[in-house]
């Protein structure tokens, strides 16, 4: 597909997303930036924030993304987190569950995620 | 011939020995499924970051990139981290880091280089006390105890990077054991810094990079994470290996003790019937004498 662009969403622990989309948000650490296909190959600092996934106009999934690397090339994103949650897949009483045993910064991250919610 | 009693307790004592090496051997394969899956599940994210390291690293010219991305110009002295378990009982595992690194240390020498070395687990640094002593940068244990901490290896990471800036030594790399299958582990030395460069990078050519923000803030985060993320996966393969190795190890010293109490079965067996025919003899001759 010409318009579209490979992205892979990678976590220490799992792949979190694996697919092709009309674009993809992220979250850079000077503010957020939007890849359509044929971006200009890109390395960019990330910082915690959502990450949207764009089909026919609309967003399709979203994630919360705890800093990290993304490497864009024309054809494809990879984006390197941490910690990241599938913010449709999560419920607040599960963050509240992972909360108690979570160091500060992991913490952190879990209250931005409900928020996010 | 031995007693009957000494033969039972034998047996009995194989007996319990089997029960122990075979709970062990369940132990180790129930934990075996999580280990596995944890490493194969950081695979994507080590070897995603790899990708990244190596198309930079290609495109780096030696005079302004980060010493920790292409290396110093002169290596006076070599990190080596060895990853062992902390536990014993897993066949050739611990035996065949030890002997990997043993190697490294001649080959680093004979380069003229000196060694440090960064011991993880107990098991290699106690094989390797005698010819470490001077040599050892630093320890620790109990990293790899049920599940690993990313951030205790965060820990292990700063120390490395910090004796990096101290120019405590030059370059860094790390033997571990990799987790192929549940019989096969191949023993790894993997560089870290400077970092590894993969050959026929298939994206090398593309790679005419934006940086967002500038290249030098961006390497700076990048690099030291990079140390972080290949030691963490590096431990993860060590422990899948390790439960591994543990397990076909105990699965064979079952079986070896299941041989054991089948032959000293028979033995006994026929050292009762011996003692019973004896018996019959004794009988029969003393009514005959009568």
């Amino acid at each position: 597909m010409a318009n579209a662009i490979k992205i892979e969403l990678v976590t220490l622990s799992e792949m979190l997303f694996s697919d092709s989309a009309e674009m993809v948000i992220i979250p850079g650490s000077e503010g957020l930036f939007g890849v359509l296909p044929r971006h200009a190959a890109t390395l960019a600092n990330l910082q915690r924030g959502k990450l949207d996934v764009y089909n026919g106009g609309s967003i399709t999934r979203r994630f919360m993304i705890d800093g990290g690397v993304a490497d864009v090339t024309p054809e494809r994103v990879i984006i390197l987190a941490e910690r990241a949650v599938d913010l449709d897949a999560v419920s607040t009483q599960q963050l509240d569950q992972k909360v108690v045993a979570a160091t500060d910064a992991e913490a952190a991250f879990i209250n931005a995620v409900k928020q996010a919610i | 011939m031995a007693n009957l009693k000494d033969l039972k307790t034998r047996i009995n004592s194989v007996k319990s020995t089997q029960k122990i090496t075979s709970a062990m051997k369940m132990v180790a394969a129930a934990k075996l499924r999580r280990a596995q899956e944890a490493a194969e599940a950081s695979r994507p994210y080590s070897s995603r970051m790899q990708q990244v390291i190596s198309g930079l690293a290609s495109n780096a010219s030696k005079a302004t990139a980060p010493a920790l991305l292409v290396g110093r110009e002169i290596v006076k002295t070599h990190l080596l981290i060895v990853v062992s378990a902390d536990k014993g009982l897993c066949a050739g595992f611990n035996g065949s880091i030890a002997r990997q690194a043993r190697i490294e240390i001649k080959r680093l020498e004979n380069e003229g280089k000196s060694v440090l070395l960064y011991m993880v687990g107990r098991k290699a640094a106690d094989n390797l006390s005698r010819e470490i002593a001077d040599k050892t940068f630093a320890r620790i244990e109990n990293l790899q105890g049920s599940g690993i901490d990313y951030n205790k290896v965060g820990e292990v990471a700063e120390k490395i990077l910090h004796g990096f800036e101290n120019n405590s030594f030059d370059s860094v790399s790390i033997i571990y054991n990799q987790f192929v299958n549940a019989i096969t582990q191949n023993v790894v030395v993997a560089p870290l810094i400077p970092a590894q460069i993969e050959e026929n990078n298939s994206e090398s050519g593309a790679s005419n990079y934006e940086y967002e923000p500038d290249e030098n803030e961006l390497l700076e985060q990048l690099l030291p994470r990079n140390v972080t993320t290949q030691i963490y996966g590096a431990l993860l393969e060590s422990s899948a290996a390790e439960l591994a190795a543990r397990m076909t190890a105990m699965d064979n010293a079952t079986r070896n003790a299941g041989d054991m109490i089948d032959r000293l079965t028979l033995v006994y067996n026929r050292t009762r019937q011996a003692n019973i025919t004896k018996e019959l003899i004794e009988i029969i001759s003393g009514a005959e004498a009568l």
